[in-house]
């Protein structure tokens, strides 16, 4: 039976349709999510390297290795950013390079470079922060809230 | 033309010849494998023989596989490593370990840990303490420091 989405089109256009499906290659989930899985896992391996190199050579703890850690891991998806060497990555592995720590580091840096022919400050400044601005933002917000509800389970005695 | 194969067995020659297997020290390798260091008591004129029950108690523990306990004159330091699988109950293990060697040992003053930095320099204290060089003082004072580094991990 044709959805009302069908009964508004032409059979004209209904055929270009069943056509166009016919043709269109389609995505390989599977595949992507095993690249997303094992890149991003590679990025976190390398995480955990730094993590112990901090452990090891500096007087950190595993309570305070995870700032050190994020600013490296930011540092080093920034330079492989301007070298060009993380937008290949991210075209073969997609969310495994996007979501990981990196991804943000990849996100400033990528904007301000898109817009350096804009000038210093309207350009690079006003646009760096174009796409990790809603990352910093939801980010404090969100700890903002948890932090909220911790407080008050703190003070009604829950934890 | 040098191919990219005389390269890579270039490359390799050369990396061999390094490999002369230098002894390899516990605490290099202390975050990543199980080290089971011996019970330590920083004044060596005293008898171990209660750290090593602290020690056992510990490893009694089924979520726990790597113990070190360090015994200096006022304090008495407990590191451990937690088996993956249990690391959501870290909070509850410490408090479980705290509890059972409060009740056993009550004029003890324990430090629990299962942070792998206090835990690699537990063993870095150990390897010291067998030098000739390193005297009970620094044992001592080294095992202040560790106690309170543990203050950050909390």
């Amino acid at each position: 039976m044709p959805t009302t989405k069908q009964k508004n089109t032409t059979p004209q256009q209904r055929n270009y349709q069943q056509l166009q499906q016919k043709h269109e290659i389609k995505r390989p989930v599977l595949k992507n999510c095993l690249k997303a899985f094992f890149v991003g896992g590679f990025i976190c391996v390398i995480g955990q390297a730094v993590s112990y190199f901090y452990i090891y050579f500096f007087d950190f703890t595993e309570q305070s290795v995870g700032n050190p850690t994020v600013a490296t891991m930011v540092f080093f998806s920034m330079l492989l950013t301007g070298f060009g060497v993380y937008d290949r990555l991210g075209q073969f592995a997609g969310a495994g390079s996007a979501v990981p720590v990196t991804g943000f580091g990849n996100a400033v840096i990528s904007a301000a470079i898109e817009h350096r022919t804009e000038g210093f400050v309207l350009g690079v400044g006003g646009n760096m922060f174009k796409l990790a601005g809603s990352v910093i933002l939801f980010g404090v917000f969100s700890a903002f809230v948890v932090a909220l509800i911790k407080t008050l389970l703190v003070i009604w005695g829950v934890l | 033309m040098i191919t990219r194969y005389q390269i890579l067995f270039a490359c390799l020659f050369l990396l061999a010849a390094c490999n002369h297997n230098p002894p390899v020290r516990d605490s290099q390798l202390a975050l990543m494998k199980t080290t089971n260091p011996k019970p330590l008591v920083t004044d060596q004129n005293k008898s171990n023989d209660s750290v090593k029950e602290i020690k056992k108690d510990v490893s009694s523990f089924p979520e726990l596989y790597d113990v070190a306990v360090i015994k200096g004159k006022k304090d008495t330091l407990v590191v451990y490593k937690v088996k993956h699988l249990y690391r959501f109950k870290m909070k509850k293990i410490e408090k479980n370990v705290n509890k059972k060697l409060e009740k056993k040992y009550p004029k003890e003053n324990f430090t629990v840990s299962s942070d792998y930095k206090i835990f690699l320099e537990a063993i870095r204290l150990d390897e010291q303490m067998k030098s000739a060089k390193f005297s009970h003082k620094e044992a001592e004072k080294r095992l202040k420091d560790i106690v309170k580094m543990t203050d950050k991990t909390k």
